[in-house]
């Protein structure tokens, strides 16, 4: 009696063990809606790279914030482009959209370490800001393509 | 004329030392994520803990009582054993993300590894603690961070449509989860339950009387009044620069872009110096806050004034929480995931901590002729019911959005 009591207590605290263990592995299918929300970051993301950068090329900011600011911002950059690499789709039409974000997320890591390397030089945050731009438009184009409002 | 530059002073380091890490994490994502339609979110918080610690303030003056004796007195062990697990737990996480805080803003100012300037900072609020009187801590930090006041010149610089402020302070129900979930935080995020559990030992550590009651009302209205100025000026320069870009201030680093992009790098170190400020004394409110209900709990010995001689267990149990905050802040979470959960589940604590002092604050056998007034009650018993109403929605909203992650 006791010794069938405690193996269903073992068997439910293996059960809450691999139910926790899935919901914080990160894995299992990415919806569509995730991905989007994947993509909104990337955008997000780069707006903030462009806020910092334009404070470099202004010569408004403090070379230090820029450069802890720059690496925390490409290191999400990374983070999010591995996250969106390694997911399984829930539906593979969207694959091609899953690409492109890979690549636009790591297009914004790439050019916040840019920064993070020259956090005082104007010219070269002038450059980064310019293409944080434009990759947050790829971002936003993306994003309009998965929600079906892309022309 | 003495006294009123006391009064004075303390109105100052009270309006300094309203902001901590939730508020300016909170604030800040609200305005990025809402624009203004949080504001009014702002103030029902801003008015909440005034209205409790001057509760609490005053039933220390005049019962030389603090706010953990009265819980135990009035809600039996029980009762109060469980709030002293929850308030521990969270003054413990709030610690870990004060000290994780200050170690961001410090990255950020010299750009040394995150991990040592933890440690630095501890040893720095040591320090700070060992050398300062209470009053004295009480106003470093306080005056310190009302370098924060760049953000309203920040939003004067801004010059938004102030039509459009105006009706953020009209209360509107958003039925999205994300929403609520916001109007949860920034309201708990300004009624942290460390805030009266300091207030009130403060008192006792300053040995109010019944003659400090008008310092007591001052302090709480007019100093959480105006430093509730400074949590509406973050949602509106966030709203203003922020929301229409679409950016999602998930770094504690963020906060401070709009000043920089208003006043330069002059506006950029103004900022980072008030948070600097704000959080570390908010670090050692909510270090303070753990060891003084654990020793009121437990009938220790306590107080800053009385020195680690003569309350040992005090200043020990102080110590390790401080050693537990940088464990936690060390072991490589986020400071503002910490924040986010320490504050969420600070609400669920929050009837444990308003109750017992609304209760005893309004109880005339006991404060005489200084209990509750009619407005006090009223103001006190609507509080109670939206932090019960909250505390039964926090848990469900943080598991919705994925703590706001939508």
């Amino acid at each position: 009696m006791i010794a069938s009591g405690r193996k269903r207590a073992r068997s439910a605290a293996l059960a809450v063990l691999a139910a926790l263990a899935i919901a914080f592995s990160g894995c299992g299918d990415l919806s569509n809606d995730e991905l989007n929300r994947g993509v909104e970051s990337l955008s997000a993301l780069a707006a903030q790279g462009e806020l910092v950068a334009n404070g470099v090329a202004r010569d408004a900011t403090k070379t230090t914030y820029a450069r802890a600011m720059a690496r925390t911002l490409s290191e999400q950059a990374e983070h999010e482009a591995e996250k969106l690499a390694d997911a399984t789709l829930e539906e593979p039409e969207t694959d091609d959209q899953r690409h492109a974000a890979v690549a636009v997320a790591e297009e914004i890591a790439g050019l916040l370490s840019t920064l993070q390397t020259f956090p005082g030089d104007e010219h070269h945050a002038e450059l980064v800001e310019k293409h944080l731009g434009e990759a947050g438009e790829k971002a936003d184009a993306i994003v309009a393509q998965l929600s079906g409002d892309a022309p | 004329m003495k006294a009123i530059l006391k009064i004075a002073l303390g109105i100052i380091a009270a309006i300094g030392g309203f902001l901590d890490i939730g508020d300016l994490v909170f604030t800040t994502q609200a305005g990025a994520l809402f624009r203004y339609d949080l504001l009014w979110a702002v103030v029902l918080g801003v008015i909440g803990i005034a209205v409790y610690a001057e509760m609490s303030g005053r039933v220390a003056a005049v019962s030389g009582r603090p706010v953990f004796d009265v819980i135990r007195m009035r809600m039996g062990f029980g009762m109060g054993l469980l709030a002293l697990v929850a308030s521990t737990i969270v003054n413990v996480l709030t610690l870990a993300a004060e000290l994780g805080g200050i170690a961001i803003v410090l990255e950020l100012l010299f750009d040394a590894p995150y991990a040592m300037f933890v440690v630095a900072a501890a040893i720095a609020l040591v320090g700070i603690v060992a050398l300062l009187p209470f009053g004295g801590i009480e106003r470093f930090f306080g005056y310190g961070g009302l370098l924060l006041f760049v953000v309203v010149a920040t939003v004067f610089h801004q010059n938004p449509d102030w039509g459009e402020v105006g009706r953020g302070f009209i209360p509107s129900i958003d039925s999205s989860t994300l929403y609520l979930y916001f109007v949860v935080g920034v309201f708990a995020a300004a009624l942290m339950p460390y805030e009266v559990h300091f207030y009130s030992s403060g008192a006792i550590e300053e040995g109010w009387t019944e003659e400090n009651l008008k310092e007591n009302r001052l302090n709480a209205i007019i100093g959480y009044g105006i430093g509730g100025i400074l949590a509406v000026g973050l949602v509106i320069v966030s709203g203003f620069l922020f929301h229409p870009l679409g950016v999602e201030p998930d770094n504690l680093g963020t906060v401070a872009l709009p000043m920089q992009g208003a006043f330069g790098e002059t506006g950029l170190l103004l900022a980072l110096g008030g948070m600097l400020f704000c959080v570390g004394g908010a670090a050692i409110d909510s270090s303070f806050a753990a060891s003084y209900n654990l020793a009121q709990f437990l009938g220790w010995e306590w107080g800053r004034y009385q020195g680690p001689r003569k309350a040992p267990r005090f200043t020990a149990s102080w110590l390790v929480f401080l050693l537990l905050g940088i464990a936690i802040a060390q072991s490589g979470i986020n400071p503002v995931d910490i924040t986010e959960y320490s504050v969420v589940l600070a609400v669920v604590a929050l009837p444990l901590t308003y109750l017992p002092v609304l209760l005893i604050a309004g109880d005339r056998s006991f404060m005489d002729r200084y209990a509750n007034g009619p407005i006090a009650t009223t103001l006190g018993w609507l509080y109670f019911a939206v932090i019960v109403v909250l505390a039964l929605a926090a848990i469900p909203l943080l598991l919705a959005t994925n703590a706001g992650g939508g």
